[in-house]
């Protein structure tokens, strides 16, 4: 692909990215195929701007970087809704305990699981854990017999799209990921890293909240692990095929520890 | 009439013993006592004697038997070889005629006798049809035979006269004595052979074709060749070639070698690989040398069943979607399946912030090296939405044209860059695809859509598990590519319900057969909602499974998924009437529709075409005689997709493997039976055994009244006195 392509799409992204329509890619056709980052409102709550608008970029991001269509318009979804059965990725994502979740919601939940769904669970205050601490609650309600489990570093998210080599949000957050795992599927992911925080964005442009420590590079990083979890959801253990081992594992040796 | 004496059946043995011996002991001491005698004395000895032996009459009283009744003559079998190896020509005519003759013989010699004359059709002794029909049995296995020849013939035959070339089944070659008197009935019944010919003619032939193992598709095999030469025939050095029959194409050489025939043996091993699941057809073939006189057996037609041990998938996409990642999951979770899967996750246009390679978990798409070296190795190709032209797979397409021509599965699944819209219209590709593709169209709508199930889709074994799960029901899709109209032959299971192909509904589900393959062409890039939607979740996501389960299952003919059974009711021989069986699955009504086109032609034409019109389950279809070669049969049921069997017709076939006959194996059978071996010429040798009297009348009859005998004696030994008075005996 030539240079100007490249340059016309990026700047079409920008555009689109700042009108807030859909993806460019599939323009209809394969729309219906493309990652959303769909909010899952439980108790009728759902982030709060700014840290709303980091569903935007995280489709934007992954369009930009990767070949995967996404739907730049983050979606609002409830648990107890139909609707959450009609997509396999939701992003679950607030702060501080919340309330017992309802029958419908349970029973939503289960359903999106069983069909092989697979949920992220963001906690946007990781310092209070609060939310982290709620949604786990929730879930062993859902899920009795898989309790979370920590991923090992192996393990494909650290390696669906970029080579990474622990998560990172708003926070640097701990160094681990905590998944629920049925199968050989992690179907829910427990972040305590305040992702949607880091990719959140005002209209002007600028980067809504600050990153702590801090620096570009952490920000990157962060970036970079909402692509793996998109790349995870839309490929499963596309790099743990065999075929990839050798190059992956050259590259790691590569990087060094 | 017999007639025949006996005694008085009053007496027993022991007073029958007893008179003769006190007779004779008279008779004795009366010759001893004549010596004494001064004159007369013959006189005294006769009379002496005769007294003695009318006295012996009177108490045994002798009787004349005569007995009136038929004569049954003894039961014989005459079990003549049904093989279609004496088919093998000898002289003018065959083996067969010679067997016959001999037959026609046997009745004349054996002419008093009861005669059953059977013939020896594989391990069975049926009679021998009047006309003689033309032999479609390979083996003579003449234990089997033998073992149940008695309930055949109705009863114990005295003995049983084989007709033979001698290269039977069983016994074997290699039975010794024992095992060959087991082998040929070990009852005691004596077995009579007539050797119907001794000599071999000049003739160079596959004896054998061994495996050591089972085949699998994608593994080597090897190929045990046993090449003969006998009759006297040079045959030197041998070549042998091993080529696969296919739809469509010319044969493929798999192996080739050459026999160094020694000692008038040679085997030559040559390992092959089948590529393709299924049967399939290998012609296994030698030069034959000049003088060869029977060249029928110089080439084998052999049918193999290759299983796969997994189902080698190889799944590309030109983007990761939710309908890619329901694809892959659902091939994941099917261990039969060995997935090899190659997405595109970054395009030349896609920036990832990074120079640095090392932080990319990113590999070059090889898509020189799976289109080329590897692409054999798989049992089906899934393209799912890639860009033939970005991604370099245009100049493959003609080698994946070829590769579902000689038995690969491809399915395209829809999106913006599949079909029309990866630059596949007008490809090499487009000829093995079930739908047309335009070049001018636009390659995709986004319109929303249900599919409608056409008429076909409804009978289609592939789409049961769906329509099971929703009935006649389909989640909405949105957008759908430009498919054109089916090609000839092609079945179209759901169309569009609003866009057009000409004049028809444009097909949107479409499946066909190309050469030895099948493609599908699926023009929907979000089958996932079969799962994902109100009306997949409802049913659990079961939907989407039974979707590909048919798809994959058709790709790979399951018979799961396929309209039909079809089998041959009997080996297909060369010449001979050959019959197809076919068992529809229920639900499935229609006319019977069979076509057969010859394997291993590039532009195959039908050579048979049938249509059957009955409801039946099970529907016999006569094809008639065919020619000696690779057949693919196509079936198809009323509006069902077809269903295909491959079967090959041979002339000589396993029957004339050998064409040496073994004449001392019928001597040693005859030698360890207490039997006799003859030639047709010698038949008149052949021992008659005793015919049997059924009496129907038995008269009893005295010699003399009992007071005669006792009169005469009485008379006699007065005479005695008197004579020893006068020889001066006291």
């Amino acid at each position: 692909m030539s240079a100007g392509l490249l340059i016309r799409r990026r700047h079409a992204l920008g555009l689109f990215a700042a009108l807030g329509l859909g993806s460019q890619r599939a323009s209809g056709f394969g729309q219906a195929g493309a990652f959303s980052v769909r909010l899952l409102a439980t108790g009728g709550k759902l982030p709060a701007p700014p840290r709303s608008s980091g569903a935007e970029r995280w489709a934007y991001e992954l369009v930009r970087r990767t070949s995967a269509p996404a739907r730049l318009a983050p979606e609002r979804v409830s648990a107890d809704a139909p609707k959450l059965l009609e997509e396999p990725f939701a992003l679950w994502a607030g702060s501080g305990d919340m309330p017992p979740l309802s029958r419908p919601e349970l029973r939503g939940l289960e359903q999106f699981l069983k069909l092989g769904g697979l949920l992220v669970v963001d906690d946007l205050d990781p310092a209070g854990g609060g939310f982290g601490k709620a949604a786990r609650r929730e879930l062993a309600r859902v899920l009795p017999a898989s309790p979370p489990v920590r991923l090992d570093a192996s393990h494909v998210l650290f390696k669906s799209y970029y080579i990474i080599d622990r998560p990172v949000g708003r926070v640097l957050g701990p160094s681990h990921l905590d998944a629920i795992v049925r199968g050989k599927s992690a179907q829910v992911l427990f972040l305590s890293h305040d992702l949607l925080g880091a990719l959140a964005r005002a209209r002007g442009g600028v980067w809504s909240l600050e990153v702590e420590p801090g620096g570009a590079r952490q920000r990157e990083l962060a970036i970079r692990l909402a692509v793996n979890i998109a790349m995870y959801v839309l490929c499963s253990d596309y790099k743990d095929d065999q075929v990839h081992a050798p190059f992956l594992m050259r590259r790691r040796a590569r990087r060094g520890p | 009439m017999t007639r025949a004496w006996a005694l008085s059946d009053d007496l027993s043995r022991a007073v029958t013993v007893g008179a003769l011996v006190l007779a004779a002991v008279s008779i004795l001491l009366l010759a001893l006592e004549t010596n004494r005698a001064e004159r007369q004395r013959w006189l005294v000895l006769s009379s002496g004697v005769l007294g003695v032996l009318l006295v012996l009459g009177a108490v045994l009283r002798p009787v004349r038997v005569d007995v009136r009744g038929t004569e049954l003559g003894p039961l014989l079998v005459v079990l003549v070889d049904g093989s279609r190896r004496l088919l093998l020509p000898q002289g003018e005519a065959t083996r067969r005629a010679a067997a016959l003759d001999a037959s026609d013989q046997l009745r004349s010699h054996f002419g008093t006798a009861r005669l059953v004359v059977l013939e020896l059709v594989d391990g069975v002794a049926r009679p021998l049809a009047e006309p003689p029909q033309v032999p479609r049995a390979v083996e003579s296995d003449l234990s089997s035979a033998l073992a149940r020849v008695a309930s055949t013939a109705g009863g114990r035959p005295e003995a049983v006269v084989v007709v033979s070339d001698g290269r039977l089944t069983r016994p074997s070659e290699s039975a010794d004595d024992g095992a060959l008197e087991r082998g040929a009935g070990g009852a005691g019944l004596p077995i009579h052979t007539v050797r119907v010919t001794e000599g071999s003619p000049p003739d160079a032939s596959i004896r054998r074709v061994r495996t050591a193992s089972a085949a699998v598709a994608h593994q080597p095999l090897a190929l045990t060749v046993e090449i003969g030469c006998s009759g006297g025939l040079r045959c030197g050095r041998i070549p042998v070639a091993v080529r696969e029959l296919r739809h469509g194409s010319a044969p493929a050489l798999l192996a080739s070698g050459v026999a160094d025939v020694q000692s008038d043996l040679a085997t030559v091993e040559l390992g092959i690989t089948l590529e393709r699941a299924g049967d399939r057809i290998l012609e296994i073939a030698i030069d034959s040398p000049p003088g060869d006189a029977v060249p029928e057996n110089d080439r084998r037609l052999l049918p193999f069943r290759v299983t796969r041990e997994r189902l080698r998938l190889l799944h590309v996409a030109g983007r990761p979607t939710y309908d890619v990642r329901a694809l892959r999951t659902w091939l994941k979770s099917d261990e039969s399946v060995d997935l090899i899967a190659f997405f595109i996750l970054r395009s030349n246009t896609d920036d990832p912030n990074t120079d640095d390679e090392s932080e990319l978990a990113l590999i070059p798409f090889p898509v020189d090296e799976l289109f080329t070296e590897h692409l054999p190795s798989f049992d089906a190709v899934v393209l799912q939405d890639i860009d033939a032209n970005e991604y370099k797979l245009a100049r493959h397409l003609p080698a994946l044209a070829s590769y579902v021509e000689t038995g690969g599965g491809l399915i395209m699944v829809g999106g913006p860059s599949a079909f029309a819209g990866g630059g596949y219209a007008g490809s090499a590709l487009g000829r093995v695809l079930p739908v047309e593709l335009s070049e001018t169209e636009r390659p995709f709508d986004t319109l929303e859509l249900v599919p409608r199930v056409t008429e076909v889709g409804r009978a289609a074994p592939v789409l049961r598990g769906v329509r099971d799960v929703f009935a006649d029901d389909l989640p909405v899709f949105v957008g759908s590519s430009t498919l054109g109209r089916s090609r000839a032959g092609s079945l179209v299971l759901w169309e569009h319900p609003h866009r057009r192909a000409g004049e028809l509904p444009m097909p949107v589900l479409a499946l066909g057969e190309a050469g030895d393959g099948r493609s599908i062409a699926l023009g929907l890039d979000a089958t996932y909602r079969l799962a994902w939607s109100e009306l997949g979740a409802a049913a659990g996501g079961r939907a989407y499974g039974a979707l590909w389960d048919g798809l994959l299952g058709w790709l790979m003919r399951d018979p799961r998924y396929e309209s039909a059974r079809v089998e041959l009711t009997a080996p297909c021989v060369a010449g001979l009437a050959t019959e197809l069986s076919v068992t529809r699955l229920p639900g499935t009504p229609g006319v019977v529709q069979v076509e057969i086109e010859r394997l291993g032609e590039v532009e195959p034409k039908p050579v048979v075409t049938r249509e059957q019109h009955s409801s039946a389950t099970v529907v016999t279809v006569d094809l008639g005689p065919l020619e000696e070669g690779g057949y693919a049969a196509r079936v198809r049921i009323g509006s069902t997709p077809p269903t295909r069997l491959d079967f090959a017709c041979e002339k000589g076939g396993e029957a004339w493997a050998d064409s040496r006959p073994d004449p001392a194996r019928l001597e040693r059978i005859s030698r360890v039976t207490g039997g006799r071996s003859v030639t047709a010429a010698e038949i008149r040798r052949l021992p008659l055994p005793t015919a049997t009297l059924v009496a129907t009348e038995r008269q009893v009859t005295a010699v003399l009244p009992p007071w005669l005998w006792a009169l005469g004696g009485s008379i006699a030994i007065g005479a005695h006195w008197y004579a020893r008075r006068r020889a001066g005996l006291g």
